[in-house]
């Protein structure tokens, strides 16, 4: 192995370290404590907030914003298709495996339209008066960092000796997921409990279907 | 010296976000990805198109403190992490916007990608301002009367207690039945009933409504001339404390007449500080039944204790949903229950229910009159919903939402009237003799 190989591994274990703390951390504190008299469900509201209240079809921020939503969901298959391909990559280092070659050009497809997903929620986020208002430098670098990793993804499945490229971008987002906004990839799940839990007892979520 | 009790306060106020033990906090400081999706499902955002209106930017005044004094790297390096101090602008900021900009009718929560309590985060600002004694004077003279004199309208006890006996008396003369009762301060009775002092003062003939209806139902029930107000305007000024103390003002007074049920009046956010909120501002669970009226009406007429006739009200109504009893309270379904026994013909607005957008009264923000104009503003989106339904009567369950949906009809020139749930169902009660 070489250096470069050992310094993403290291801020991998960094990185998946600190998001395990804190998971611990948040599954220890528990749900809210609350006394009133639950008169629906937190079981049905926490699936609901996962399931129903997640649908396009629910949320305003999906379809008043179609073009962003599927870019968004598309950027995150992207992200989460490049983190587990960095394990395949790892897992190469010590076991001589290739990729199947039509697995390679699917995850090439998808990694370049996730990539272009992610570039263009950076543009917009640049020339959006209302992006630039809510901005601070950590959200540029935050999606510059995941978007560029998926770059660096598709080179390294395409173009040989692109391996130092790949492993320092990746130890640089490694570095940056727990200190970043990106650390909502933790925090995410415990919002929508938290919504589930609120809604839920209450009898809210699920919601009553309107027609 | 000044500075120091400046600083002391501020230290007061930075203690509210320290992590500790609240998973809820925690998470919601640490959600927002600033997407400003949310910006189209907030009133004051689509009503003004600025920025600082958007909920994220609502919840990153908040969390940009949280950085700032509680994450390393808000220490180390807060322009690269939007970590921000809380000083003179922070705070002139926070009560603009968390007061005077957020009515927490928490429309923008279901609809944020990823789902954080925005509301709660913009509580936990206002907790925060209430520590450095920057509540609007408005807002903290509604809770102060409601702390000194048991109801937010300071209504003095012989004048409540006159206007009881007037309702009362208009009561038997209307059910022609000299045994026709308006009860106070009764003892072991079924209901102990509660009232937006906004009723005493100024919808007298609301409170003649429900009179009606449990007369009809045959309710054993009583009123408290001390104790009545259903509004908790500590849940809007950030005072947990206050909240508290109106909490009990209730809890004590029920104990105190030994009633069996508590019940909510027509009050949204009323309805879910005490239902939803008091135990937990009080730290104890009650052992009598907290509902609210809406519920109790449906109960009513599923059992059969009353009997309503729709046909008797033939205007075309609409309801309008408020944010704590529907979004927040989960009483959708039950609202229309009642409503659809009580009218011929009901159109819903578009959107409805859990999407409802506020009347633009919630949130403390009938009671702060620094931003009325602001609130009349917001208030369009409502008024435009209520023209595109075409309906000549609108009903809602909250007389905060009375009191906005009045001055948006006089503003806007609607041309409707706008009703409780009592009164609709008071109109098309049949009653035996």
């Amino acid at each position: 192995m070489e250096w470069f190989n050992y310094l993403a591994i290291f801020t991998a274990a960094i990185c998946f370290t600190t998001f395990l703390y804190r998971l611990i951390y948040l599954l220890s504190l528990g749900l809210p404590k609350d006394l009133s008299k639950e008169t629906g469900s937190v079981k049905r509201g926490i699936i609901y907030s996962f399931t129903g209240a997640m649908s396009p079809m629910e949320k305003e921020s999906a379809f008043l914003h179609l073009p962003t939503y599927a870019a968004g969901m598309l950027y995150h298959v992207g992200i989460f298709s490049s983190l587990l391909f960095f394990v395949w990559v790892i897992v190469t280092l010590f076991v001589p495996i290739t990729l199947p070659s039509l697995v390679s050009i699917g995850l090439v497809i998808l990694l370049s339209l996730s990539s272009l997903a992610g570039f263009s929620i950076l543009i917009k986020r640049v020339i959006s008066k209302e992006l630039r208002y809510l901005s601070c430098a950590d959200d540029y670098i935050s999606n510059f960092l995941t978007t560029i990793s998926q770059v660096a993804a598709i080179l390294y499945i395409l173009v040989p000796g692109s391996q130092v490229i790949y492993f320092i971008i990746m130890a640089l987002l490694f570095t940056w997921m727990p200190l970043g906004k990106t650390r909502h990839l933790l925090y995410f799940f415990f919002a929508r409990i938290h919504l589930g839990f609120f809604y839920g007892r209450r009898g809210a979520w699920p919601t009553v279907n309107k027609s | 010296m000044k500075s120091n009790q400046i600083n002391s306060k501020r230290e007061l106020a930075l203690e509210l976000l320290k992590p500790g033990d609240d998973s809820k906090l925690l998470t919601s400081l640490n959600s927002c990805v600033r997407c400003g999706l949310c910006a189209d499902s907030c009133m004051f955002y689509k009503a003004f198109k600025e920025a600082k209106f958007i909920p994220s930017a609502k919840v990153d005044l908040v969390s940009s403190i949280y950085r700032r004094y509680y994450t390393a790297t808000g220490k180390i390096a807060p322009r690269l992490f939007g970590a921000k101090e809380l000083d003179d602008k922070m705070e002139e900021s926070m009560v603009d916007l968390l007061f005077g900009a957020c009515t927490m009718c928490g429309r923008c929560v279901k609809h944020c990608s990823i789902g954080v309590d925005i509301p709660y985060v913009v509580r936990r600002g206002r907790e925060m301002l209430a520590v450095m004694n920057m509540v609007p004077q408005s807002l903290q003279s509604t809770v102060d009367a409601a702390i000194n004199t048991g109801n937010n309208m300071a209504i003095p006890e012989d004048e409540f207690v006159d206007t009881i006996k007037w309702m009362e008396e208009e009561l038997i003369d209307e059910m022609g039945d000299e045994n026709a009762r308006i009860p106070l301060n009764e003892f072991d009775k079924e209901i102990f009933y509660t009232l937006n002092p906004r009723e005493p003062k100024f919808f007298p003939l609301s409170i003649s409504a429900i009179a009606k209806v449990f007369y009809a139902a045959g309710e054993s029930w009583t009123l408290s001339s001390k104790f009545y107000d259903v509004t908790n305007y500590g849940f809007f000024n950030g005072n947990k404390v206050e909240a508290a103390q109106i909490a009990g003002y209730l809890y004590d007074e029920i104990k105190h007449l030994r009633g069996k049920r508590l019940i909510l009046g027509e009050c949204g956010h009323g309805s879910r500080a005490h239902r939803w909120e008091g135990p937990n501002y009080l730290k104890k669970t009650y052992d009598f039944d907290n509902i609210t009226v809406v519920e109790l009406i449906g109960e009513y007429i599923r059992s059969g204790r009353i009997k309503l006739d729709k046909s008797l009200v033939k205007e075309k109504h609409t309801i309008h949903d408020p944010c704590n009893l529907v979004r927040n309270g989960g009483l959708m379904k039950e609202i229309r229950f009642v409503v659809n026994s009580s009218v011929s013909e009901v159109i819903e607005m578009s959107p409805y229910g859990e999407d409802n957008f506020c009347c633009g009264g919630g949130g403390g923000a009938l009671a702060m009159s620094e931003y009325n104009d602001r609130r009349l503003k917001i208030g369009e989106i409502k008024a435009n919903q209520i023209k595109a339904t075409g309906a000549k009567v609108v009903i809602t369950p909250c007389h905060n939402c009375v009191d906005q949906l009045l001055q948006i009809n006089h503003t806007y020139k609607l041309g409707v009237t706008i009703k409780t749930i009592a009164e609709v169902v008071a109109d098309s009660l049949v009653i035996s003799k």
